[in-house]
């Protein structure tokens, strides 16, 4: 009885949650993120020091 | 009758998967957390359901999947290390057959964990593996909370859905899954969106934890004990209000006594009376001969080598109170036995997989939590709202890592599928916000020089 509940209950539980991730197309595809509004890590570090050495002198 | 139910069950959410073939790797982990061929009798065991699973999962993969976002870390490589090196010692193991029959679930466990890195690419479906995962543990949970709460249970005589002690349904490997999910139970309560947060939620999660507390009572595993305690301290770490949160705590600790069964705090007491108690005294006493056998085989000596021990060891009389005890009677008891389990993940992996498989799953496990640790620090720091359910889901896969690696201090569980899956789930969580990161700071030269046409244009 009290196994019989249990199994009824999850089952339920991952079959509808089945269902719904089955009508969510972010599932397979996602939208690009926001740009980040101030760069950060290793990408901007590179680019930062490479701005710094374009800067001609006395500008 | 169930039988059927069950092949009805699993006809219907493999059609619903055959329109999304990612659900194919959600079937699978379902079919490897509450084996359904277990609990039917015929039909379903007369197939070879978990490979037709995978092979679906793989073929879908291939299929409808946009490769271009995989990414390989370094622990996925580890997986496919320890894999190839588990095969080979399992060639030259010291109990050949044995090996090869532990090889044959333990194969399965790391391939599957090796692929989900690769199909995890979105972050619904890491949230549907999380998901998947606590809906199929409490399959065996909530049946196993109800039980103790209404009064049944014992060591070794609860019985979770099926009368077996191989798999989840072992007392001391459920009673640490069930405190290991607790976090991600949290994370899906607050940060779900399959099944948004709002009270019905909020409630069902309260009471899926509750049971979890329950298992360990229930099953009278010591190691579930010691795991909520480490749950305890974790959760401290982001408590808002620390002194209520362990005022709270030791109130519901103190409370709980009373109804606890008192055979549960008997056998809770031989934890600091380790010298009385044989199953503690057998552990010291097969992890001394682990040491000594990988000593001579540094290598290992492949799965189930254990079964070669042969140990000898003291135990100290128990004062039995109400009873006469024998003044002749030697104090300590000599207990002679034989091909007695690892029951520690570590002696486990020493043993069978020697220092090179050790060192190789350390490196897997310490990693992710390290890992996790990077993530959590990382995205408090750029604390973008579309990105606030990442460090709470960090932190609960790392609590969860933790709560495994402390438990498996007592329980031989280094090869449970349920735990590579957590492995799995903090690669992916890890690769997929590397990709992300850099979609989000990457400018594509093409626009740019596009922008700057149209600049001067």
């Amino acid at each position: 009885m009290i196994d019989n509940f249990s199994i009824l209950l999850s089952h339920g539980l991952l079959a509808f949650a089945f269902w719904h991730l089955m009508n969510r197309p972010e599932l397979d595809l996602e939208e690009p993120p926001a740009p980040d509004a101030e760069p950060e890590g290793f990408a901007h570090q590179r680019m930062s020091t490479k701005r710094k050495v374009k800067v001609p002198p006395g500008a | 009758m169930r039988d059927l139910i069950f092949v009805g069950y699993v006809a219907l959410i493999m059609l619903l998967a055959f329109k999304r073939p990612f659900l194919f790797t959600l079937i699978y982990a379902y079919v490897d957390i509450v084996s359904p061929q277990r609990l039917s009798y015929f039909l379903l065991n007369s197939i070879p359901l978990s490979l037709i699973l995978f092979v679906l999962a793989f073929l879908g993969f291939l299929v409808s999947d946009d490769k271009k976002d995989v990414r390989i870390s370094p622990r996925w490589v580890l997986l496919l290390v320890l894999l190839a090196y588990c095969g080979y010692t399992t060639t030259v193991a010291a109990e050949p057959v044995a090996a090869l029959e532990k090889w044959s679930w333990v194969w399965k466990a790391l391939v599957f964990a090796a692929f989900l890195p690769l199909t995890l690419r979105t972050k619904l479906r890491i949230e549907a593996l999380v998901l998947t995962m606590v809906i199929c543990a409490s399959t065996l949970i909530v049946t196993g909370g109800i039980k103790t709460a209404a009064g049944g249970g014992g060591y070794g005589s609860l019985v979770i859905l099926i009368d077996d002690n191989s798999g989840l349904f072992e007392g001391s490997i459920i009673s640490t899954v069930a405190i290991t999910i607790i976090p991600l139970i949290l994370w899906l309560a607050r940060h779900g969106t399959v099944f948004k947060p709002d009270w019905k939620v909020n409630v069902y999660a309260a009471a899926l934890i509750f049971a979890c507390l329950l298992i360990p009572v229930g099953t009278q595993a010591r190691t579930g004990i010691v795991c909520i305690a480490v749950l305890g301290l974790l959760l401290l770490r982001f408590a808002r209000y620390r002194m209520l949160y362990l005022g709270a705590v030791a109130l519901l600790g103190l409370a709980a006594i009373p109804f606890l069964p008192s055979s549960f705090t008997e056998r809770a007491d031989t934890i600091k009376n380790y010298k009385a108690d044989e199953s503690a005294s057998t552990r010291l006493a097969v992890w001394a001969w682990t040491w000594e056998y990988v000593k001579e085989h540094p290598m290992g000596g492949g799965f189930d080598v254990y079964r070669q021990n042969r140990i000898r060891y003291d135990i100290a009389q128990k004062d039995v109170p109400g009873q006469t005890t024998d003044p002749y009677a030697p104090e300590v008891k000599e207990i002679v036995d034989q091909g007695r389990a690892f029951h520690s993940s570590y002696f486990e992996m020493l043993g069978e997989q020697g220092f090179p498989g050790l060192i190789i799953w350390l490196i897997i496990q310490l990693g992710g939590v390290w890992r996790m640790e990077v993530i959590t620090r990382m995205y408090r720091k750029r604390n973008r709202d579309d990105e606030a359910w990442v460090a709470p889901l960090a932190t609960a896969l790392q609590n969860s890592q933790i709560i495994y690696l402390v438990g498996s201090l007592f329980v031989g569980i280094a090869f449970q599928a349920f735990f590579f899956m957590l492995t799995a789930l903090q690669i992916s969580l890890d690769t997929y916000l590397a990709r992300r990161r850099q979609e989000a700071a990457w400018k594509p030269i093409k626009s740019r020089r596009m922008r700057q046409a149209e600049q001067s244009a």
